[in-house]
């Protein structure tokens, strides 16, 4: 392991605290404040992982993970940014995509094969003859991709997710995001900041260049980031990658946790009013041939590397860039030991005179308007070789490093994913961004200012405008802040180099797709001749990192290559996430939610095995025999009790209470009397059934009525939906959580309940169809019903929620005696079947209208000017035999029944199965089915096709419904 | 095989003034149709009008997956026509589509799920389409990511299994048909805008473009999301349409996790591995019209919430990229194919909501043929725009219809 | 997109609290005088406005009501009057 710096003030380790971790199997120590990448790179690692297409060694290039260069697997966990990625005690770190390691990688003769994979190769080969395709699109697969993850990889951590709300975000903590915000706090708003890095400070952080007399850019960064803690009205996230900005203000990021953190990972959300974008630059990445080849690294890089993380890059590092900062990485790496033999810059003038100074005075060779055309060494670098911009003159020098950068490109993503556009600008070469959305403001080094002073003061302004915004800042001091920016030098001069001058073969625009320029030029010819669609044809910008390497260079190359006179070709579209992000991190803390129901409990101790229906979790059976046969006799011949309490339950009460339920229900619901049950069913405009239930009148104009559980949630935005022109005065209460149902059915129903009741249930007293509310010992109000849909004597008793277990523990209590047991959903369903009684959606589909399953009697044709959803078409289908109606079936010869969903067919489809079943009551098998109007007279004969048949049909005969008890006696006695 | 590059669909031309056959929109369907247009039935005299280039819209956003295992006799034979012709077309084309057959693995979350997917398979294997409904441990056998413990918010009971669905490389779809229909002598006008058509007494007589007028007998409208709004702009029909965003993203690459596609109504989500790596995933959209292409917050969180509890695994990888494209929807979720009815030589094909991309080949083949020969084939009867009038909705789906957007 | 809708009562919302509730269409009409093609029109056909319109919100997560806004289908912001475009 090298010898670290331990002086610098800008250092974020502590070379006194080792961490250990395991690299290819060995043990290794990194520094306490290391990054994974930093950490290796003091252990001499220079080839981090090999590329996706050519397997060419890849090393540490940016340090902020723009690419996939240094993706390891990292604790089983594929494609970790080890650049951005925190160090820690006993992490398990392996390298990607290599056979063999990425030092000497067996697939790395790849690299001389590029001849052969032109952009958009594989659409021209592999498919002549038809057969080879099959074999090659396996050796595809097991080619691409980087990481590797274990189809039973759990994930270890903890995941959170917060919602905070502000008036201002700021996105990027440097010097132009923390004047933001101390300027919006201190005018009295909340603001949150959101910082990438675990520190605030931006580029002045790690930057021992002078800032004023007497103070270091890096010391300026500090006691910004003072004040900035100290506002107690500024809540910063720090280590917070921004991923996504939403209209209307809408920021998403996630927050990697410290050690001291409950979570390891966090989604945060917030809702600001206004946001000031400071994220910055990157550097462009310069364009040579092998401009990826470890050793080559971009300036920031190599000067974070050592203020940072004190490591010396190298020993002797060729300098080949185009702006200032690169510069002042040579004149402070210099200082700190690095030979450098020359530096290239792009610029043949402009650079900042004191900059300029420096580097004469170290007598460092300087050519100004000469460039990096290529990097030697078949690993690593050895040798570089310079040209002047014109191609014309070269050198060649020995190095381990080369530190190369083309400028700067503003990172614009967080502004043109919530559709800020970009427009390219001629005196920095950035794209701009221009029509920002509303409350949006930029600020800071990505509208070009490098002036230090310049960026301050534009995060001072961006900060007011969007104070101004939250109304709490005034025009006129707008306006002095204005004033103080036309007083600062503007916007610095970018590089316009394109590319050096090479022929491209090896010259890569996309890192992670291996995308080199002769690619994209390949796809221009070939029609491509837009970013959007070149991206598409040659992979460039789709890789891991996406458009973070290419994002610039690209619609500037396919710009210069079709020598467009102005350069009107735009980037690719940026998209969400700017990071990429774990779904671990987005799901979040990820809580099932379900309701229970106030019997919950008590049936999961009577053997309840549970489902999710809708919203609800309910006890389907109540026995590991999924046919329900002695929930279903025990029903039939004696009582049960089922737990309807998912049932929807409603008040409809006021003025227009009728009204409204004339509007949606089919019924003429004016003729109902008090004490009577009215079965009824809702339409939608099409005349399809969405839902059946009682409506009961408690009173003139107020009315209870259920629906089915499906529809509970939709019911009051369905009925005020269908009279929202209409101005009626009623009121609708949704009591479905508040009333508690239980089914109690069988011939033995009555004996039970009358144990518990005062009141008379005979049959005289308390008769089919009939409602009565009384209460049990004088406490308990029970709505009780007596209906039919299992087919036998049956009372439904809704119950206030809070009562639920006391009645249900007296009814159980009183049933003791005759055993009586639980039913649960399925008994119900197949005892229902055979009444011919119907569940929506089960019996029907979305298609399927209110005389097509037999239910026209309730419709009321008499009935008018209700303007009732639904009955206008209803008169329409009424004589469209080709429809699909509902018939009962028995099957012949005794046969099983078929399976539910079985087809009717003859040469074709005409209809299929809804339920049917083995009826233990009946002793036969008999279904329900939907088939076309001519086949549903009785006595026709069905064929059933089943699944896995083999064309073998079963044979059944339309007959009169329902099966069991045809005359109604059983519910009525 | 590596000869000199040249443009894949022909150098940019002129304008004319007229053409037999004009297409609005440059997707996938019209490029299909376009490209029968002049194999079928000789007519090559066809321009296609794309706005922005050619794939921009559904053809180059959606997922790919294709697959024949549909609800109904009308469409199962239409989309079983589609899965057919990918290895037809690539031969045809001399264009690897790279079609990946890989089998499509439609998650059951409930015993009533079960059933309705039992009429679904009986229906795909009455009409010779490859269909399996499989309990939870075969289906796990296949994903062996699959959690199928009973601890998650829909536990998985079975599966739809069709093996011969898979996916398909979409882009590859849209150049491949363009280099073909361009090679018989269709032309595509990229970055031209239609503006409107010009009937008279009842019948198409021109095209009006942003770069000047071409007489034409016969258009077609296909123009993805944008049709509705076209063909009410331009003539005034309305359409039963609601315009959704529908959201897709994908992972950074992976070796080979998951090898078919896997699908859940339930959990509102797909997702399948790319030929690059990719796990590629998506399915919902937000209920309310509009024309973005916007992403939402929301709906990548759920995606996430979604897949850490049926295919947990992939906690562990990163999203990379979310898009979002438009899905014109229908009441019935199946398309409307018409033409010669409201204006003679007007055609339309839309409504496809997000199955555009599987049907592509087939419909281009009949509306091909609808167009050449003025009459409507009978596999694409059933989709014309008066079912809506007439009551007969195609029951593409079964479950209940929400009153809005869609009724 | 973060969609956000301005509820009569309630104030500005997160969108995801409301449903939509279609194209503003007048009034359901009379059902005697409906024809196929009539009764069609109102319940099934849109416009598919790319630009402003007037549509039906419910305030779901809210207060329970049903009101219309102006949005912009191209951008998915409200608008204040019908004719507001930028």
């Amino acid at each position: 392991m090298m010898n670290r710096f331990n002086h610098l003030p800008t250092l974020k380790i502590d070379v006194s605290d080792k961490i250990p971790f395991t690299y290819k199997g060995k043990t290794y120590y990194g520094t306490k404040g290391d990054t994974i990448a930093t950490a290796l790179y003091a252990n001499g690692v220079r080839i981090y992982a090999r590329s996706l297409k050519y397997h060419r060694p890849r090393g540490l290039y940016s340090m902020d993970g723009e690419c996939s260069n240094t993706m390891m697997e990292v604790n089983g966990i594929p494609n970790v940014r080890t650049e951005t990625t925190a160090l820690k005690p006993g992490m398990v770190v392996k390298e990607q995509n290599v056979k063999g390691s990425a030092e000497n990688d067996l697939m790395g003769f790849i690299d001389k094969m590029d001849w052969a994979m032109p952009a958009g190769f594989y659409y021209d080969t592999m498919h002549k003859p038809a057969k080879i395709w099959p074999v090659a699109m396996k050796q595809i697969r097991k080619a691409a991709g980087i990481g590797k993850l274990a189809p039973d990889h759990h994930m270890p951590g903890k995941y959170d997710e917060i919602f905070p709300s502000c008036d201002v975000c700021v996105i990027g903590g440097g010097p132009a995001g923390m004047k933001a915000a101390l300027a919006a706090a201190q005018k009295g708003l909340r603001v949150s900041i959101m910082e990438a890095r675990p520190w605030l400070g931006g580029h002045f952080e790690y930057r021992s260049s002078e800032y004023i007399s007497r103070q270091t850019h890096h010391e300026r960064a500090v006691q910004l980031a003072k004040e900035v803690e100290k506002t107690e009205n500024i809540r910063v996230f720090t280590h917070t990658a921004n991923v996504g900005v939403y209209n209307n203000n809408l920021i998403t990021g996630f927050q990697v946790g410290k050690e001291s953190d409950s979570f390891t990972e966090r989604y945060i959300e917030i809702r600001a009013n206004s946001v000031v974008v400071a994220t910055g630059c990157i550097e462009r990445p310069l364009l040579f041939e092998n401009n990826e080849r470890p050793g080559v690294m971009q300036a920031g890089c190599a000067l974070r590397l050592a203020n940072t993380y004190g490591i010396l890059p190298g020993k002797i590092a060729v300098f080949s860039i185009g702006h200032d900062l690169g510069l002042e990485t040579a004149v402070a790496l210099h200082d700190l030991g690095l030979s450098i033999p020359v530096i290239a810059d792009i610029r043949e003038d402009g650079q900042d005179p004191a900059m300029l100074k420096a580097v004469l005075d170290r007598k460092i060779t300087i050519l100004k308007g000469w460039v990096a055309t290529e990097a030697h060494g078949g690993k690593q670098v050895k040798k570089v070789t310079i040209k002047s911009v014109d191609g014309t003159i070269s050198k060649t020098f020995d190095c381990d490093v080369l530190v190369a950068s083309a400028g700067f490109t503003p990172l614009t993503g967080p502004l043109v994913v919530n559709q800020a556009k970009l427009t390219y600008d001629n005196h920095t070469n950035f794209f701009l961004p221009t029509d920002l959305p509303k409350k949006m403001y930029a600020a800071g080094r990505l509208l070009g200012f490098e002036n230090a002073k310049s960026i301050e003061a534009s995060g001072h302004l961006a900060g007011l405008k969007a104070a101004y915004d939250c109304e709490n800042c005034s025009i006129a001091d707008l306006g002095e802040a204005k004033k103080a920016m036309e007083n600062l030098p503007g916007p610095a001069r970018g590089t316009k180099l394109v590319t050096a001058p090479v022929k491209g073969r090896k010259t890569f625009i996309c890192f992670d797709e291996d995308t080199s320029i002769k690619n994209i030029k390949q796809s221009i010819d070939k029609g491509f001749d837009v970013p959007e669609l070149i991206k598409r044809f040659s992979g460039a910008g789709l890789g891991p990192g996406q458009g973070g390497i290419p994002g610039h260079n690209l619609p500037l190359f396919a710009a210069k290559y079709q020598a467009l006179p102005d350069i009107k070709i735009k980037p690719t579209t940026v998209r969400a996430p700017l990071v990429p992000t774990l779904i671990a991190t987005y799901a979040g803390t990820n809580h099932t939610m379900f309701k229970r129901t106030p019997m919950d409990e008590m049936q999961r101790k009577d053997g309840g095995i549970f489902r999710n229906i809708g919203v609800w979790q309910r006890a389907r059976y109540f026995s590991k025999d999924f046919t329900c046969k002695k929930e279903i006799e025990n029903v039939r011949t004696n009582v049960g009790m089922l737990d309807g309490s998912t049932l929807g339950k409603f008040r409809i009460h006021g003025p227009d209470a009728l009204n409204a339920l004339q509007r949606v229900y089919v019924s003429d619901l004016s003729k109902i009397k008090e004490g009577r049950v009215k079965y009824t069913a809702m339409c939608n405009d099409d005349g399809c059934v969405i839902d059946d239930g009682v409506v009961i009148k408690r009173g003139e104009n107020d009315y209870y009525f259920s629906t089915s559980t499906g529809r509970a949630g939709q019911t009051i935005e369905w009925i005020r939906y269908h009279t929202r022109y209409d101005n009626w005065n009623f009121a609708v209460i949704n009591l479905t959580d508040a009333m508690g149902v239980i089914n109690l059915s069988g011939p033995n129903a009555r004996k039970v309940l009358e144990k518990v009741v005062d009141i008379d249930v005979s049959n005289e007293g308390f008769g089919f169809s009939e409602y009565k509310e009384f209460k049990i010992s004088d406490t308990i109000p029970v709505r009780a019903m007596r209906l039919g849909f299992v087919g036998e004597l049956s009372y439904e008793l809704h119950v206030p929620s809070s009562y639920m277990k006391s009645v249900w523990l007296m009814l159980k209590e009183a049933g003791r005696e005759f055993k009586i047991q639980n039913f649960g959903v399925e008994a119900q369903n197949v005892l229902r079947m055979e009444k011919c009684h119907i569940i929506l959606g089960q019996e029907s589909e979305q298609r399927t209208n209110l005389l097509d399953i037999g239910l026209g009697f309730l419709w009321s044709r008499k009935k008018t000017g209700c303007k009732t959803v639904g009955v206008a078409a209803l008169a329409q289908a009424e004589k469209d035999n080709t429809r699909l109606k509902l018939v009962g079936f028995k099957m012949e010869n005794n046969g099983r029944a078929p399976k539910d969903g079985s087809l009717i067919v003859d040469d074709r489809v005409r209809g299929y199965v809804c339920t049917a079943r083995n009826s233990f009551s009946l002793n036969e098998a008999v279904g329900m089915a939907l088939v076309e109007g001519d086949m549903s007279k009785i006595g026709t004969r069905l064929a059933f096709y089943e699944d896995e048949c083999k064309g073998e049909l079963i044979y059944g005969t339309v007959v009169q419904t329902p099966f069991y008890d045809p005359d109604g006696k059983r519910m009525k006695m | 095989m590596f000869s000199k590059s040249k443009p894949m669909w022909g150098k940019k031309t002129k304008l004319k003034s007229s053409y037999d056959v004009v297409l609005i929109g440059g997707g996938l369907h019209s490029l299909a149709t376009a490209y029968y247009l002049a194999k079928e039935h000789g007519i090559t005299d066809v321009a296609i009008i794309e706005k922005n280039y050619i794939g921009y819209g559904g053809a180059g956003r959606n997922t790919a997956i294709v697959r024949a295992n549909q609800r109904t006799q009308y469409n199962v034979p239409l989309y079983k026509e589609a899965l057919d012709l990918w290895p037809v077309l690539t031969k045809e084309l001399d264009y690897n589509l790279m079609f990946n057959n890989c089998g499509n693995l439609n998650l059951m979350h409930s015993e009533a799920a079960m059933n309705a997917a039992r009429m679904t398979i009986a229906t795909a294997q009455f009409h010779g389409v490859e269909s399996h409904l499989i309990d939870a441990r075969e289906a796990k056998e296949l994903v062996p990511a699959l959690n199928i413990s009973e601890d998650i918010t829909f536990p998985i009971h079975g599966a739809m299994f069709h093996p011969p669905g898979g996916v398909v490389r979409h882009d590859a779809v849209v150049w491949g048909l363009a280099k073909g229909a361009a090679k018989m002598g269709v032309e595509i006008h990229q970055q031209t805008e239609a503006t409107g058509i010009n009937t008279k007494n009842g019948k198409v007589t021109a095209v009006v473009t942003d770069r000047g007028v071409i007489n034409t007998k016969q258009v077609l409208i296909s123009a993805g999301g944008y049709s509705a709004a076209l063909i009410h702009g331009f003539l005034g029909i309305k359409l039963p349409i609601s315009v959704l965003t529908i959201q897709a993203m994908v992972t950074q690459p992976l070796k080979p996790i998951l090898n078919h596609v896997v699908s859940s109504g339930a959990y509102h989500c797909y997702a399948n591995q790319t030929l690059k790596g990719e796990i590629a995933t998506g399915a919902h959209m937000d209920q309310w019209p509009n024309y973005t292409t916007l992403t939402t917050a929301h709906y990548i969180k759920h995606q996430a919430e979604a897949l850490s509890e049926f295919l947990p695994a992939l906690r562990g990888v990163r999203f990379m990229r979310i898009w979002g494209g438009l899905a014109d929807m229908t009441p019935d979720m199946a398309p409307i194919m018409d033409g010669n009815d409201q204006v003679e030589g007007f055609f339309m094909d839309c409504g496809w909501g997000y199955f555009g991309f599987k049907s592509c080949s087939a419909v281009g083949r009949h509306m091909a043929s609808f167009m050449a020969t003025n009459t409507c084939p009978d596999i694409l009867k059933p989709f014309a725009l008066k079912r809506y009038q007439e009551h007969k909705l195609m029951g593409e789906t079964a479950a209940l219809v929400s009153y809005t957007p869609d009724n | 997109m973060a969609l956000t809708i301005t509820c009569p009562i309630c104030g500005k919302r997160n969108g995801y609290e409301f449903r939509y509730g279609g194209e503003e269409k007048g009034p359901r009409p009379d059902e005697k005088d409906l024809t196929p093609e009539s009764w069609c029109d109102y319940v099934h056909m849109n416009q598919c406005v790319a630009g402003v319109q007037q549509e039906w919100w419910f305030h779901r997560d809210g207060c329970g009501s049903w009101f219309t806004i102006f949005r912009d289908t191209t951008t998915n912001l409200e608008k204040e009057t019908p004719e507001a475009k930028e």
